[in-house]
């Protein structure tokens, strides 16, 4: 009877392993990669990313006529070092990323096992809610939301979660839904089990790997979101480095030959949003073949 | 069967109920449209006297029951902005936007069915990968950004293609491609995944069985079938292409809905934001209502599950 | 999906015209705000800079701010003042039609005074007793006391002084004249598609002379990028509001001129902690420190290439009753030893920097000119509505970003900014109070320009405010056009007069 802790971690490891195979190597060589340089960005980083000066504006990459190899990916129109924002930004777009997707997943969770276990009208509450929700544009609410809680960080990362959990409510609810007719959670009842335990100890592990499919897929759907605030000028309040606030920033340059004020953040995006992508595409297969509608 | 439908219909309407609540609060808890209707600093008589003529000065609850018995009957006010109907304002839209929506549509599915179809029936060859990423890459970028590098190349560069506005069927290629490759990918996912349900299925390992080509199993049996979840996803995507197109009407100087979306949050133009809110909103929910109808006429099981 | 295919189908079919040339004598602008039907109507006019965009080409006003004269006569030929200032007689110009042919008439000026309900209207109606018209083309103000401030108010700073015909008003009603409105202006109101663009064209008899340009065009294109690119494409021929990087690809773009214009609409910085004791700021010297901490003259290269005005106060140079304060000169040396001298020698936290998110860009590098001396300050960027609300609801600490473009004199700017009881006002000194109160009361011009200028003075001597600039607004025009009527009008942000713009070989 005594399925101690050890064991079960042993069993998680155990699939985990096997389930490594077909892993996509570049996209997670490359997650793992920009995760290292928004650690150590402090270390790596050779300039400050948020003072610069102003008599060294638009300096070019290196190797292009002009530039110099203090700057190797240039300066911005402030005189600020791109690579050194480009490594913070790496910290600030994965914290703002990864915050966002945990919080709005563990809501989204809870919310979505309240609803499909307890059923009437807690049920009937979260549903008419999340349907609300759902109801307004993203890109609206997040935009009132911003003009609320005012620019910060933080707030970034309460309005991407407070916009987004919804999705693993009405996911979550539905496998609920179906875990609870299933035997063991029968037997849990008759053995008298509390409401509590069962959700916890019953519910929560099975719907785990939906979780963090959905998690892994909306990692990109933030980021990008994010960016979106900034070019609307809601999103991380200036001087921090953030990708999208660099590429919102940088975008006049674009048209007067500043190219790498852009492309370079833009780049940066885009490869963390496909690898996150491709890596959620991965999982989904190998963890929760029968999830639909993402 | 006739409780069911109409218990859906009553909870349409709770959640449209909740929705007109939070948009209302929402607009009126973010800032004081006055401020913006005048040059800071002006005179208080002036604010006042704004303030008085949008309706502003009277008690909430009255400006919340004065919005939803006019909205009822089909009236949003009019625009603190423009000064003239909201309902009128999104009737003038709505034709940019469905044109922009449909176009958009157009060229999601084209990227997203295909390349989810060769996912499904080629799992890890080289058609799978290319296809995927393609579609993948447009959920990977800010679609200003790909705005913005588009104008860049086919306008400022080339000079094909004009950068912005509408009227011609030149102007909507752009804002519609940026737009359609973001939901590309949605559409390539949920038609990867319900084809390789499909193709699991008894009858098409029957079909299979009665030595049918395999080209013929896909598209004639699986497809059919498999279609039917990605154009209910398309139809709730067209509905936000439709109201919520913010960030490319925005770059391409599109005359769409959300653009005008995004100048009443601007401009705190409550009647224009509740009006469109609600109006998209009030699509969702109806084609959510109708989905889980007809699904549920379709497969009584679903009912419990839903 | 046949639905979809369909629509493409019906796009392609209806959209063959191509992307045609632009027809001769018509100048297309790409503007950066979406136009409002109320700004067609003078009685609406809110009190925003932007809808003179409109008036200039579609209304005409009694009198209006020309290249050669701040107030030049137009629909009124002159006007005087009685010897006591109660009384004010208008003359009118023979002979001026509105676009539908009737006569401009002394019926039209007192109609047009009377439904005004604009910005300033409470202001003009509480202190007008009576219009009345002596003779057919004579109109006559009475006022109920002597108000040196009445020409500004009915001619610039309001909407009420520009003259609709009221014949065609009372037939269509309101809500008609704003679809098609009718004006005595050089252009006739042609169409206008919410969002989307505005057409007019040029009305044959216009009184001054016939315009130049057979259509004038304005789109609106909202973001600055595109609409340099419609520029570059040659799709509108005058773009408004290029900033920063774009602006220096516009001048260094063959056969683009920009065009710049210093507008009424000086940004400053505000300590609003100067008056709580416990705050860095209260310290006058911490407060030095920052102004000279400051190159101003480095933050308008970049930003605005160099074409805004260091004017060194908040009160637009061009109002009356201004005073000049003197330039503070950019020196971080004296600006440490000012902070070291004030108690702070490794400077100090600063807490939030509150801006208007518009102008976070000129913000942001007052930040980091601040950081170097050591004022450690936190940008707190926020979306205009909520800025300005947050901003009267006294919601602010340390520092706050302010700019007004408000209409009016030094004196009404006093009042929202600086002295207590105005809606932007965090703390007050006694002495400008006091002096505020006795100028508002004092009918001899020559006491209360001295009272004013004394007031302003103080603002300088108590460092109340970091002033940054008057705001240049760059602006830009291609190569077909020879005169945009950019910046002809001093202060005028916008294309105008209308009828003398000019394009090439026309």
């Amino acid at each position: 009877m005594a399925v101690t802790r050890a064991d079960r971690l042993t069993v998680a490891w155990r699939s985990a392993s096997i389930n490594l195979q077909g892993m996509p190597v570049f996209p997670v060589a490359i997650l793992v990669g920009l995760g290292l340089v928004a650690i150590f960005a402090g270390v790596l980083a050779p300039h400050s990313s948020e003072v610069g000066n102003l008599g060294e504006r638009f300096k070019p990459p290196a190797w292009q006529q002009g530039g110099t190899s203090n700057f190797l990916l240039g300066t911005d129109h402030l005189g600020r070092d791109v690579l050194s924002r480009l490594m913070f930004g790496a910290r600030v777009s994965i914290m703002v990323g990864l915050l966002a997707v945990v919080v709005a997943g563990t809501i989204g969770t809870a919310l979505g096992i309240l609803s499909g276990y307890m059923g009437r009208w807690v049920d009937q509450v979260i549903m008419r809610v999340t349907d609300t929700w759902l109801a307004l544009p993203a890109l609206t609410f997040a935009i009132f939301l911003a003009a609320v809680v005012g620019p910060s960080l933080w707030n970034i990362v309460i309005i991407l979660s407070a916009v987004y959990w919804t999705r693993y409510a009405r996911v979550i609810r539905g496998e609920v839904l179906s875990l609870k007719e299933r035997e063991f959670v029968r037997l849990a009842i008759v053995a008298g089990c509390s409401k509590w335990t069962i959700m916890r100890r019953h519910i929560l592990p099975n719907v785990l790997n939906s979780a963090i499919v959905l998690a892994s897929l909306q990692l990109g759907v933030v980021i990008i979101t994010e960016a979106a605030l900034s070019f609307l000028g809601v999103g991380v309040p200036p001087p921090q480095a953030a990708w999208g606030l660099m590429l919102a920033d940088g975008k006049k340059g674009l048209m007067a030959g500043y190219w790498w004020l852009t492309v370079l953040p833009g780049l940066c995006i885009m490869m963390m949003v496909l690898s996150a992508n491709l890596l959620g595409d991965w999982l989904r297969v190998k963890l929760d073949p029968q999830l639909r509608q993402l | 069967m006739k409780t069911f439908v109409l218990k859906r219909i009553g909870y349409s309407l709770v959640s449209l109920c909740l929705l007109s609540l939070t948009i209302f609060l929402f607009v009126r808890l973010t800032g004081d449209p006055t401020v913006l209707l005048v040059e800071p600093g002006a005179s208080r008589e002036d604010m006042a006297m704004i303030r008085e003529q949008l309706g502003l000065d009277r008690p909430l609850w009255e400006q919340y029951g004065t919005f939803v018995a006019s909205a009822v009957r089909g009236d949003f006010g009019k625009s603190f902005y423009y000064r003239t109907p909201v309902l009128e304002l999104y009737l003038s839209r709505l034709p940019s936007s469905l044109l922009l929506a449909a176009a958009a549509m157009t060229f999601s599915l084209i990227i997203g069915i295909p390349s989810g179809i060769i996912a499904a029936v080629s799992v890890g060859r080289f058609g799978d990968n290319a296809g995927k990423i393609f579609s993948l890459l447009g959920l990977s970028m800010p679609q200003f950004w790909v705005g913005l590098l588009l104008i860049l190349f086919f306008s400022v560069y080339l000079g094909w293609l004009p950068s912005s506005g509408s009227g011609t069927v030149w102007h909507v290629i752009m804002p519609s491609f940026a737009l359609g490759w973001y939901f590309a990918a949605a559409h390539m996912r949920l038609t990867r995944s319900s084809m390789l349900e499909v193709l699991g299925s008894e009858y098409v390992k029957l079909a299979r069985l009665k030595g049918l080509p395999e080209r013929r199993v896909i598209v004639k049996h699986a497809l059919k079938n498999a279609l039917i979840p990605v154009l209910t996803l398309a139809g709730i995507n067209l509905i936000l292409m439709v109201n919520a197109a913010v960030v490319v009407e925005t770059v391409f100087a599109w005359p769409g809905i959300g653009r005008l979306l995004y100048e009443g949050i601007t401009f705190r133009d409550f009647p224009i934001v509740q009006a469109t809110v609600m109006i998209g909103g009030s699509m969702i929910v109806v084609v959510n209502l109708v989905v889980d109808v007809l699904y549920a006429v379709i497969d009584p099981r679903i009912r419990y599950v839903r | 999906m046949h639905a979809f295919f369909l629509a493409c189908l019906l796009v392609v079919t209806l959209g063959m015209s191509p992307a045609a040339a632009a027809p001769e004598g018509q100048v297309t602008w790409g503007v950066h705000i979406s136009l409002a039907p109320t700004w067609f109507d003078p009685a609406e006019m809110p009190g925003l800079i932007t809808p003179f965009m409109i008036m200039y080409a579609l209304h005409e006003g009694m009198a209006k701010a020309m290249p050669d004269n701040t107030m030049a006569p137009m629909l009124a030929e002159s006007w005087k003042m009685s010897p006591d200032g109660r009384v004010y007689d208008f003359t009118l110009r023979k002979g001026v039609k509105f676009h539908n042919g009737d006569p401009v008439t002394a019926e039209d000026v007192k109609f047009s005074f009377e439904r005004y309900k604009g910005t300033a209207s409470s202001t003009l109606k509480d202190r007008v007793a009576a219009v009345e018209i002596p003779g057919p083309s004579q109109i006559r103000f009475r006022l109920k006391t002597p108000w040196p401030d009445f020409l500004t108010f009915y001619m610039s700073a309001s909407g009420a002084g520009w003259i609709v015909p009221k014949k065609y008003v009372e037939k269509v009603g309101d809500d008609g004249y704003k679809k098609a409105p009718i004006g005595a202006g050089p252009y006739k109101f042609v169409s206008f598609t919410p969002g989307v663009e505005l057409v007019f064209e040029a009305f044959d008899q216009y009184w001054r002379k016939t315009p130049n340009v057979k259509r004038l065009v304005f789109k609106v294109i909202p973001d600055e990028a595109t609409r340099l690119a419609a520029l570059k494409r040659g799709e509108i021929d005058i773009v408004y509001s290029v900033r920063g990087e774009l602006a220096e690809e516009l001048q260094r773009t063959a056969g683009l001129t920009l065009k710049p214009v210093v507008i009424q609409a000086p940004q400053w910085v505000n300590f609003v902690d100067q008056w709580d004791p416990k705050s860095p700021w209260h310290d006058r010297r911490v407060r030095l420190a920052a102004n000279l901490a400051v190159d101003r003259k480095s933050i308008n290269q970049a930003v605005t290439l160099g074409h805004s005005r260091l004017t060194n106060s908040m009160i637009p140079s061009t109002f009356d009753f201004y005073w000049q304060p003197p330039p503070y000169p950019f020196d971080p040396a004296q600006a440490k030893k000012l902070l070291a001298d004030a108690g702070y020698p490794n400077g100090f936290d600063a807490g939030d920097y509150f801006m208007d998110i518009t102008y976070a860009n000129v913000q942001e590098i007052v930040a980091n000119y601040l950081q170097q001396i050591g004022i450690r300050s936190k940008l707190k960027p926020v979306e205009r509505a909520a800025f300005w609300s947050g901003y009267a609801d006294k919601k602010y600490r340390n520092l706050a970003y302010t700019a007004s473009g408000a209409f009016g004199n030094a004196a009404t700017r006093l009042e929202s900014f600086i002295v207590k009881g105005g809606p932007y006002v965090y703390g007050s000194y006694p002495e400008i109070d006091s002096l505020f109160k006795d100028q508002s009361g004092e009918l001899d011009r020559k006491k209360r320009e001295a009272m004013l200028h004394k007031i302003q003075q103080l603002v300088y001597e108590k460092t109340m405010v970091l002033p940054i600039w008057e705001l240049g607004f760059l602006n830009g025009h291609g190569p077909r056009v020879q005169e945009s009527g950019l910046g002809l009008i001093p202060g005028h942000a916008y294309s105008a007069p209308y009828e003398d713009v000019k394009l090439k070989g026309k």
